[in-house]
């Protein structure tokens, strides 16, 4: 670091900059972390972070209640009262099959959140590992997980989701697996990259010296210290895990018609849009909200 | 009234107009993007859309009648046996490529459909057993049959047969589906694939057949775009972009219909209505009362009010009502009866003893492997369906699958259940869907009886004894329960109000744009 600081007075001076300050000088190293920034107000007080946790809870709260608020099931259907609007047709309306609009959504949001949570469980059981390995470890093994990776983004992430579910055929299970998998080299590749700043470190090369082993560095030390970063990520490859996966819904390859996964939701209502335009709208807002609030939640919590 | 105002604008336009004139434009929309559009090889209806009136066929068919008018032949014989056709062409027909149309030009189209390096999909099964033809003089052809086949004028009188240029075929070789010349009324102008097909007048043209009402073509230019995506068909019609759509939804017609600028011109299709095929070899289906508990179970009314708007009517039988052979007995059949099938699947051995709410024997849940395609409103359905018979205690696991797929699973017979449905004047159709060795035998039926129906109905001339031999095969079909009908296929086309005289052949797929006419 000072030898850092020297270089970087010693270029100011040459530049002709006669008194170079400390803030000048950090601009030039553009050390991001000493930058001039207002602290970070505590989250709880950020209104649209309070809005995100209490949408991100009402949804699971939702899921987990539904069995019991509907124990009817999201297929229920009352023919008689197809196509009501949000008021006349309950909270948010019923669809053309007069199946109600509101049930349905937090029945979907069950398969959607599992589906979500099953990729990301996958994304960060692959990325997290090889990220570790690659980062800690260094040298030849960084060297073939690094290859590896990059080969692995090489694929546009849909495509690769597509092969993924030609392989295993379709259903919600097939559709985590698929968006778990695309998602995972990027995580792998985020841990790698934290994994090395870390182990930069002169602590590190303390516990080297001391002989700890390689596994021991890389679990007590590098691992605990990666682990904010890492979460933060995880929390913004949520949102696109549940975005990809309804994508995949929309497409017609994940599950079986009437199912009320909210990409699945989406696409039965584009039919209806001039007819119906609320039952389309609605799985597609939740779908936005919860991808919006998986984003706002990372973005906040990789500020703290 | 509609019609009497047609009847009276059409009056006036003949009144005006003598002499024979092209004016306006109008855009077409077609809701399928074809892979391959030569109608010689490919086997999509939506071709037929465009090369309806770009090309001309030996015979034509009267969609009032039934019955079959002159078109390139004038007049035409058939042996006592019924294997050997003469047609005596017409006289001073042009290609547009300017080559003249003769018995050699005929001789040319047959033998390139039947060479089996062109692998057609459609045309050449359409052709039967055709052995060869002859060219007897310049103005007549002789089509010999290896053995009698009634539906050949049918044939002949579709797009997939007609005569096309052998200069321009022989001159464009891959090409040609880019560059079609033909003797219709319309000129294949442009076709970019994915984007547009351009269709302009035949200025020479006047050999039409009596079935269309003018001599030449009315509008200056057709320009036919792809509107692939349903949601995306009436808004298109009425922001202007189109002024003709095929399939619009059935929501939309509805609404459609309500607004002064536009009509709906519904047109049955004949042919194979929306049908379920049951295997028959696969258990439980293999029991005729479980099968037919399947089709009483059904409440196909409210499928097609819910489903369709009531825009189309509910199928009795494989036929639609509007094809040649239809029998209404078969309307007799399985009305919707929830307790008879609830009766029939106990006589079968299914209850409901564990209760979870779905049938067992044996310990094995009465389960159906359900498969759909993405087309024909199949995913809204089958949720009908499935929900009707979790009623009655039947699981359903649905697959949604692509075409290829599907006739994969086909021909393993690994599926309970698979729809199709199809297009086609002549009861014939049948032959392909329940003959033994039928390439689309979805149900895997295997009776002799209803094997030597078929092939002896295709042999009949007589259209009183072919009717009542369809009749008795429709009747076996529902006897033994072999498909769920659904529905009948009604094509529902919007139409702007400023486009007149658009009139469908007998197929109901394929417009005479010759008689098309637009106001400013």
């Amino acid at each position: 670091m000072r030898v850092y600081f020297a270089d970087a007075k010693r270029y100011l001076e040459r530049q002709g900059q006669e008194q170079p300050t400390l803030m000048r000088t950090m601009r030039i190293l553009e050390i991001p972390q000493l930058q001039a920034r207002p602290l970070p107000r505590p989250l709880l007080r950020q209104p649209v972070a309070v809005l995100a946790i209490l949408w991100l809870t009402g949804v699971i709260v939702g899921a987990a209640v539904i069995p019991y608020l509907a124990p009817e099931g999201p297929q229920a259907m009352d023919l008689s009262r197809a196509m009501l609007p949000p008021g006349r047709g309950g909270l948010l309306g019923t669809d053309f099959m007069g199946r109600d609009i509101f049930v349905r959504l937090l029945w979907g949001g069950r398969l959607t959140l599992w589906m979500g949570i099953r990729a990301l469980a996958l994304a960060v059981g692959l990325g997290l590992p090889l990220g570790l390995a690659a980062g800690s470890l260094g040298g030849r093994v960084d060297a073939i997980v690094m290859r590896l990776i990059d080969a692995w983004l090489a694929f546009p992430s849909l495509l690769l989701a597509l092969t993924v579910l030609a392989i295993l055929g379709r259903g919600l299970s097939s559709v985590a697996i698929a968006v778990g998998l695309a998602a995972a080299a990027p995580y792998a590749r985020i841990v790698r990259a934290t994994a090395r700043e870390i182990r930069a470190q002169p602590y590190i090369e303390a516990a080297i010296a001391v002989g700890a082993s390689p596994l021991r560095i890389a679990l007590r030390h590098i691992l605990p210290n990666a682990a904010p970063a890492l979460a933060t990520f995880a929390a913004i490859q949520l949102g696109w895990v549940l975005l990809h996966g309804a994508g995949l819904n929309y497409m017609g390859l994940g599950a079986p018609p009437g199912t009320p996964e909210w990409g699945a939701m989406l696409a039965e209502g584009r039919d209806y849009l001039r007819a119906a335009p609320w039952v389309a709208a609605v799985p597609g807002l939740a779908l936005t909200f919860t991808v919006l609030a998986a984003n706002i939640l990372g973005d906040r919590l990789g500020r703290e | 009234m509609r019609r009497l105002l047609l009847f009276l604008l059409l009056a006036a336009a003949l009144a005006t107009g003598c002499t024979p004139r092209s004016e306006g434009r109008i855009v077409y929309g077609l809701t399928l993007n074809p892979t391959g559009i030569d109608p010689h090889i490919n086997a999509s209806s939506e071709l037929g859309i465009p090369l309806t009136s770009v090309y001309d066929t030996l015979v034509y068919q009267d969609p009032q009648t039934g019955g079959f008018v002159p078109g390139l032949a004038e007049r035409w014989e058939v042996s006592a046996d019924g294997q050997v056709y003469t047609f005596y062409l017409r006289r001073g027909v042009k290609f547009h490529d300017g080559t003249p149309f003769n018995a050699e030009a005929v001789r040319f189209n047959l033998e390139r459909i039947t060479n089996p390096d062109l692998a057609s999909q459609k045309a050449r099964f359409m052709l039967g057993p055709f052995e060869r033809a002859e060219v007897v003089d310049e103005y007549t052809i002789r089509i010999v049959m290896s053995e009698p086949y009634a539906p050949l004028l049918d044939s002949l009188s579709q797009v997939y047969l007609a005569m096309a240029s052998p200069a321009a075929i022989q001159k464009w070789g891959l090409e040609y589906q880019l560059h079609q010349t033909g003797t219709g009324p319309f000129i294949f102008a442009e076709f970019v694939p994915g984007d547009h097909l351009t269709l302009r007048p035949n200025p020479d043209y006047a050999w039409g057949p009596r079935v269309y009402q003018h001599k030449t073509a009315q509008l200056a230019e057709i320009e036919f775009r792809f509107f692939t995506d349903a949601a995306t068909r009436a808004p298109a019609l009425e922001s202007g972009e189109a002024d003709v759509m095929g399939e619009v939804p059935p929501l939309d017609a509805v609404r459609l219909q309500k607004n002064p600028n536009f009509r709906i011109q519904p047109v049955p299709i004949p042919g194979l209505s929306l049908v379920y095929f049951m295997n028959v070899t696969r258990p439980p289906l293999d029991d005729l009362r479980v099968r037919q508990a399947l089709i009483y179970g059904t409440d196909r009314q409210v499928i097609v009010s819910t489903v369709f708007q009531g825009t189309s009517p509910v199928a009795c039988g494989p036929l639609t009502a509007v094809t040649f052979g239809y029998d209404p007995a078969v309307c007799q059949f399985y009305p919707y009866d929830p307790s008879r099938a609830a009766t029939l699947l106990e006589e079968a051995g299914w209850k409901d003893t564990d209760g979870d709410g779905i049938r067992d024997r044996n310990g094995q849940p009465l389960t159906l492997d359900l498969y759909l395609m993405g087309w024909g409103y199949l995913p809204d359905i089958v949720q009908l369906m499935a929900s009707q018979w979790a009623q009655l205690g039947i699981n359903v696991n649905m697959q949604k699958v692509t075409y290829p797929e599907a006739l994969q699973i086909a021909k393993d017979g690994t599926h309970h259940l698979l729809p199709f449905s199809s297009s086609g004047t002549d009861p014939h159709i049948l032959r392909t869907f329940f003959y033994s060795q039928a390439r689309f035998n979805w149900s895997k039926v295997n009776d002799p009886e209803l094997d030597g129906w078929l092939d002896e109905a295709a042999r009949l001339f007589d259209r009183n004894q072919r009717a009542a031999l369809y009749s008795r095969i429709q009747n076996r079909i529902m006897e033994q329960a072999l498909v769920i009908p659904i529905r009948d296929y009604v094509n529902l086309n919007g139409v702007n109000n400023r486009v007149q005289g658009l009139r469908f052949d007998a197929q109901g797929w394929f417009p005479w744009l010759i008689d098309v006419t637009v106001q400013q």
